[in-house]
């Protein structure tokens, strides 16, 4: 029985080191690659050893599909492929494929010097792992092998964030990584074909969330960092998560340019630096406003806001705005869950004196917008990944609800298994084809029709033809099958009247059909072939003799019926 | 435990043990297994869990059957077993639905089973399972029912719970057990298909592989063989792997084996009709051959078993206990043809050779796979006819316009090794006639990859370029086709790639190609007749200005390996040319740059301070310095080239390697200070105050200005004030150690609960 089998490594009911397995038409895919923000060795990885136990990675896996570019979703990649050892492809867009190593290297240099640890990867190995790479653009049909194909859909989220269709043979999976159903200013919003896959695998971050309007958001951002300033206070946004800097810098700017602030806005050199060269780069992954506007002038050509110098890092005036999710472990973390005192290095105790706020800046799809991509795809069954249980389980009931299909939320090293209906191709003849044409029917991919022929397997092909075809194909005669029934009628005279009668009977009952009267004394009607003969025991009846072929099964049984009733009786 | 935890830790397990209290992520769980490791290991779990009863209300609340969550049960079993590792309870759950659970249960029957028998069987080998304590008794039969049910994924814990048990522990009970189990095993076999067959393998290997199992249990060897022919092709390569890895194993065993290992090829070899006598060695079995119908009998199949194949291989080919004799060349022989397969150059006569053309023509797969085979065989002869085949084959690769980049990387590298592998002519230590002949042809492919549009190709082709002259630079047959053609031109145009990882790969090789005396200066229009800007000016302009690290960091590399070989531009004006590094690299941003500046003054320091450096046998040789008499002598080109102002700043570096590298340079130097005699840091008062001064507010964060030229005798004193071992300790911890500790994490924990649900996780 086919089936499609789905296991998260990690995003399994919860978010971070997103990966997961996909075995579908007898290929596996592993999606996304990433790391754990919160843990500092090997556990921030997935465990690959579940996945294979014996043999290598590069035998069983068909490939891996990175959905974007954050590092919940890509940053085990190195050490996958160049210390555990896949040797295979690694499919993503082109802009991730160009930011990837940035935040790569970026993690590497935390590891590394930061917290000091050894065996962590290395530069090189970021590179060579680059280098398996194989980048696609946007609904390009990517042949993986003679069986396994993938597409990739945009997804909003971040510069090059795409949805990755897997599909093998009539099976398929849709994978939405991150998504994000609104437009955001600087991107556009997910979209996906109806595609109508056997399952879809989409991110839950905000299973529960109706999110307000995003600009009551902004305004009350801004507000709050203008009030702030105004206050002669200074702000500080330690924006981590790459594309969200992009956003919230677009945000100030055109902020600082209609109330012709003076202010300054600073960024930290470095990744956000980096990575706008990438956003004027691509610049056709961002949305049609930007893409409008970029001939006149690019919307990342800061004009208000300036690399920040390590000069200006005195006191970080009174307020810290933390625009999204900070990981167990770190100190935003403590002041986020409203800790007030912090111990820092060397023993000494600081006390949280400025206001902090959290103001979500996060570009993920909410629960409507979850529902609004399910509606979209039109899938069979839907998987949840990428958020918290709770939260799950309130949206599978409701997309199970709305939609009437089964929605499934694993745990991590937790497997789901699809049944999928075996799907076999038939090639059909093309005499056959016409021959339906001929009946004047225009075929429409609505309704069904049933369609007569003869099956011919051969060489594992299956293929739909005429049965004339198919015993010249086969070079067998054909072979006819006669229907043979015997009806006993009372009627003393010689069996060449009784016939003379029989026939005139039907030719006045069957006015359609053609019935006739052979020298022979046999009567016909169509292939039905009628013969009368005397009882061997009793002279005052006769036995009629009725053979017809399968052709004319109906016929033949209509006649039969009609014969028993006996015949009229004639003026005599 | 330190009474803050003691503290906290109640509140902790009634919130684990609530239900309705999600647990905000599941690091914390594992944190906190981490942490009670430490404390088992550290003293006794007995003491734990009477110091912490809220510990065994835990375990024994999840213990009932709840709807607790399945991170919450997996968390507490770890728990379980990890004090079971000292005192014997807990009961065992298996075959849950999540592998982590199944797998966390599993390792802990393997513990109890352990645990269970450490006292009473260790005295008597001989005890039967019949007398083995009830726990472990009831574990056997368990294992037993297991081996017996017609549930695939049932046999398959049941096995890796044996495998690990065998892997583990190698006491004599181990072999009374496999006595009573090895039956139920071999039944597996009987039914087809044989279910959980990569288990059953790795069983069945780490049994061959305990020392107590594979010495006496003599029907081992038989399951092996039968194994070996009962599985499917690609299951047996695993299990022919490890029985050719095993150090003892029967040769007719090890034969058999190979002889599985081996079959894809050789019906590679068949079906292209190769000589016969290449077929007859590679055949160990001499049986009957199977055809490619059977053994390869679709793409994927096909496909996926020579991957695997030559994968095997690769990894067998360098072990002592390879087969022998190894067959080389019927080897080299199928390597060379699947690659012509691979590239639709191979010319098929036979039904079976179409078949297989048709599936591989084009696999990229298989084309790498192949080509590291083939690069692994380099180690190992064949006959000339067959090298040059090698060679060939290669050629059209890098050659081919259908050759995909990963595919390209692999070729290179596989040429590499060939070349290297290739004999010396006597005499003359230049590559041999037959290498050279290849690089004639291979160096106008070179230039062609170097202007590839992938950056991936150019980016091999500079990485395979560099590692060429590096073996081979001084070699005169090398030299002249390397200069004869375009490729130094063109990487040095490649300084100025649109992809940073290009030009820093042309960093690298410009570094090799000047070293060797290869860099070509024509004449250009721009600079009629005149002198080319130097390579020396061209890499300082990319040190200063790049936007991206990795060429800078290759440009320090590069300076660093010139200073070492005393390169004739660096060995001009040496003082001149370090101080002007480490201007530059000390105003970098990418921390890289600036630990490889501390790595050049390294050089430099044991240069001067007269330690004799390894030297590169073709480079011009720097004049060696004859040890300076005086101590103040010798440390005044150091204080001329700024080197001491470099170092300094450095020791406050935000980035730590660069501190840790800082202080490890200037600990090295102040115990070279110590073996020369002379003055004892007396120099001027005020200016060593001063210096300290400027040190003291460059630790507090402050930029401030440069220190500017220091006399000897005051750096000197300065080295002698300073702490640097204290310093170097502080160093030594990583900048989350707050965070990462025991009670932070407590407190994050409880801090989030009441917490939840109001926030919105919205990671990235």
């Amino acid at each position: 029985m086919p089936e499609i089998r789905v296991t998260p490594l990690g995003a399994g009911q919860d978010v971070g080191r997103s990966c997961i397995l996909v075995s579908i038409g007898g290929k596996n895919v592993m999606l996304d690659c990433g790391m754990h923000m919160g843990f500092n060795d090997d556990r921030r990885f997935p465990d690959f050893s579940y996945i294979t136990r014996n043999g290598r990675l590069t035998d069983f896996l068909d490939c891996v599909i990175i959905s974007h570019f954050h590092l919940d979703h890509c940053g085990a990649l190195p050490y996958f492929s160049e210390m555990v050892g896949y040797d295979g492809p690694i499919y993503m867009t082109h802009p991730t494929q160009a930011i990837c190593p940035i935040l790569l290297e970026d993690y590497r240099k935390i590891a590394v010097d930061k917290k000091g640890e050894a065996n962590f990867f290395t530069s090189q190995m970021i590179k060579d792992c680059m280098k398996k790479v194989v980048a696609v653009h946007l609904h390009q049909t990517v042949q993986v092998d003679d069986e396994l194909e993938i597409k990739a859909y945009y997804a909003g989220h971040v510069l090059g964030a795409a949805m990755f269709q897997i599909k093998v043979g009539s099976e398929s999976v849709v994978y939405t990584g991150d998504y994000n159903m609104t437009p955001d200013r600087h991107l556009g919003a997910a979209w996906i074909d109806k595609c109508r896959p056997n399952l879809l695998i989409t991110e839950s971050t905000y299973a529960t969330t109706i999110r307000d309007s995003k600009r009551c958001r902004e305004r009350d951002f801004l507000k709050k960092v203008h009030e702030a300033v105004e206050r002669g206070g200074k702000v500080l946004i330690p924006v981590f998560a790459l594309g969200r800097a992009q956003e919230l810098c677009i945000l100030l700017e055109t902020f600082w340019e209609r109330m012709n602030l003076k202010a300054p806005i600073y960024f930290s050199t470095g990744l956000t630096e980096k990575a706008n060269h990438y956003y004027k780069l691509f610049i056709t992954w961002t949305n049609q406003k930007i893409r409008k506007t970029f001939v006149q002038r690019n919307m990342f050509e800061f004009k208000h806001i300036k690399a920040f110098d390590r000069a200006f890092a005195d006191n970080p005036g009174p307020m810290v705005i933390m625009p999204g999710y900070c990981v167990q472990g770190t100190v935003g973390h403590k002041i986020l869950s409203g800790q007030r005192k912090l111990e820092m290095e060397g023993r000494q105790v600081l006390e949280v004196k400025m206001q902090v706020e959290y103001m979500s800046f996060s570009a993920h799809a909410d629960a409507k917008g979850i529902m609004q991509l399910v509606g979209q795809a039109e899938p069979e069954s839907v998987l949840l990944v990428h958020g918290e249980a709770k939260k799950m389980e309130f949206l599978k009931q409701k997309i199970e609800q709305e939609f009437r299909v089964s929605c499934y939320m694993p745990a991590n090293g937790e497997t789901v298994t699809l049944p999928t209906s075996p799907s076999i191709p038939v090639g059909i003849s093309l005499g056959l084809l016409k021959r339906e044409m001929a009946q004047g029917l225009l075929p429409d991919a609505k309704k069904p029709r049933l369609l007569h022929g003869t099956l011919i397997m051969k060489d594992s092909n299956f293929r739909l033809v005429s049965s004339e075809q198919a015993l010249k194909e086969l070079g067998l005669a054909e072979h006819q099958l006669r229907f043979t029934c015997r009806v006993h009628l009372h009627d003393p005279r010689k069996e060449q009247e009784t016939a003379m009668r029989v026939y005139s009977h039907l030719k006045s009952v069957l006015k359609e059909h053609c019935v006739q009267h052979l020298p022979d004394g046999s009567v016909t009607v169509e292939s039905i072939l009628i013969q009368a003969a005397a009882h061997s025991e009793d002279p005052g009846t006769k036995v009629l003799l009725v053979s017809w072929t399968y052709q004319d099964e109906e016929l033949g049984s209509h006649l039969t019926s009609l014969l028993k009733k006996g015949l009229p009786q004639a003026a005599s | 435990m330190d009474p803050e935890c003691s503290q906290l830790l109640p509140a902790l397990c009634s919130v684990l043990a609530d239900p309705r209290q999600p647990v905000a992520d599941d690091t914390c769980l594992e944190k906190l297994l981490d942490w009670f490791k430490t404390i088992t290991e550290a003293g006794s779990s007995l003491l734990l869990l009477q110091e912490n009863p809220c510990l065994l209300g835990l375990l024994c609340h999840v213990l009932k059957p709840q709807d607790l969550s399945p991170r919450v049960l997996s968390f507490s079993l770890r728990l379980a077993g990890m004090l079971a590792a000292q005192e014997d309870c807990f009961q065992y759950l298996q075959g849950d639905s999540s592998l982590f659970v199944a797998s966390a249960a599993g390792q802990l029957l393997v513990h109890i089973l352990g645990l269970s028998l450490q006292g009473p069987a260790e005295g008597h080998p001989g005890l039967q399972t019949g007398d083995w304590p009830v726990c472990a008794q009831k574990i056997v039969s368990h294992i037993e029912e297991s081996l017996r049910s017609a549930a695939t994924p049932q046999i398959t814990q049941a096995l890796n719970v044996l495998t690990t048990t065998f892997g583990h522990c190698h006491d004599p009970w181990t072999q009374v057990l496999w006595g009573r189990l090895s039956p139920l095993v071999a039944c597996l076999l009987e039914k087809d298909p044989v279910p959980a067959a990569h288990s059953l393998v790795d069983l069945l290997l780490s049994v061959a592989r305990s020392p107590v199992l594979s010495s006496s249990s003599s029907g081992l060897w038989e399951t092996l063989a039968q194994t070996l022919s009962h599985l499917s092709p690609t299951q047996a390569g695993p299990l022919a792997l490890g029985i050719l890895k095993l150090q003892e194993c029967p040769q007719v065993l090890r034969a058999q084996a190979f002889a599985v290992l081996l079959q894809p090829l050789t019906c590679v070899l068949e079906a292209t009709a190769q000589a016969p006598g290449l077929l007859d060695s590679l055949d160990g079995t001499g049986g009957a051959s199977v055809t490619v119908d059977t053994l390869l009998p679709s793409k994927a199949a096909c496909v996926g078993l020579l991957c695997r194949t030559l994968a095997h291989l690769e990894l067998l080919q360098p072990l002592p206990q390879r087969p022998s004799p190894w067959p080389q060349a019927p080897l080299l022989g199928a390597t060379v043809t699947i690659l012509r397969l691979c590239s639709g150059s191979a010319t098929p006569t036979s039904d079976a050779g179409g078949h297989l053309c048709a599936f591989l023509v084009g696999c990229v797969r298989v084309q790498r796979a192949a080509l590291d085979f083939l690069g692994t065989l380099s180690q190992g002869t064949g006959p000339r006819e067959l090298v040059t085949q090698v060679f060939a084959v290669l050629l059209e690769y890098l050659t081919s316009p259908d050759s995909s980049p990963t595919v390209l990387k692999k070729a290179f590298q596989a040429t590499f090794r060939w070349l290297q592998s290739s004999p010396e002519t006597p005499g003359c230590s230049d590559l041999d006639p037959h290498a050279h002949l290849f690089l004639r042809e291979l160096l106008p492919v070179l230039p062609k990859r170097l202007c590839s549009p992938c950056w991936e190709v150019r980016d091999s082709g500079l990485e395979f370029l560099t590692q060429m002259i590096g073996r081979w630079g001084g070699q005169a047959g090398f030299r002249r086709a390397l200069l004869a053609s375009e490729v130094p031109e063109l990487t040095e145009q490649l300084l100025r790639d649109p992809e940073s990882y290009v030009r820093a790969s042309a960093v690298a090789a410009m570094g090799q190609l000047s070293s060797q005396g290869l860099r070509v200066t024509p004449a250009s229009p721009e600079h009629p007749g005149g002198q080319q800007k130097s390579l020396l000016a061209e890499l300082l302009h990319i040190l200063s200005t790049d936007s991206e690290g990795f060429p800078r960091r290759a440009v320090m590399h590069v300076f660093t390996q010139w200073l070492r070989d005393g390169h004739a531009d660096v060995a001009g004006d040496t003082e001149r040319f370090v101080a002007r590094v480490l201007q530059v690299a000390s105003q970098d941003l990418d921390w890289e740059v600036r630990a490889q500046g501390l790595e050049l003054a390294l050089v430099f320091l044991e240069q001067t301070l007269g330690r004799p450096s390894s030297h590169c046998p073709y480079a011009v040789t720097p004049p060696v310095a004859a040890p300076p008499s005086s101590l103040a002598q010798a440390l005044r080109p150091l204080c001329r080239v700024q080197l001491f102002e470099f170092a300094f700043r450095a020791l406050f570096d935000c980035d730590r390697p660069v501190a840790q590298k800082s202080c490890d340079l200037l600990l090295f130097l102040r115990a070279q200070t110590a073996s020369y005699g002379g003055p004892q840091g007396s120099g001027s008062v005020p200016e060593v105050a001063s210096v300290e001064a400027a040190l003291q507010r460059w630790q507090a964060g402050d930029q401030g200005q440069p220190l500017g030229y220091l006399e000897p005798e005051v750096v000197v004193a300065v080295l002698r004030s300073m702490d640097l071992e204290g310093l170097r300790g502080a160093l030594a911890e990583s900048s989350d150690r707050v965070e990462k500790s025991p009670q932070s994490l407590l407190q994050d924990v409880l801090a989030t609960v009441g917490a939840l649900g109001e926030d919105e996780a919205d990671c990235y």
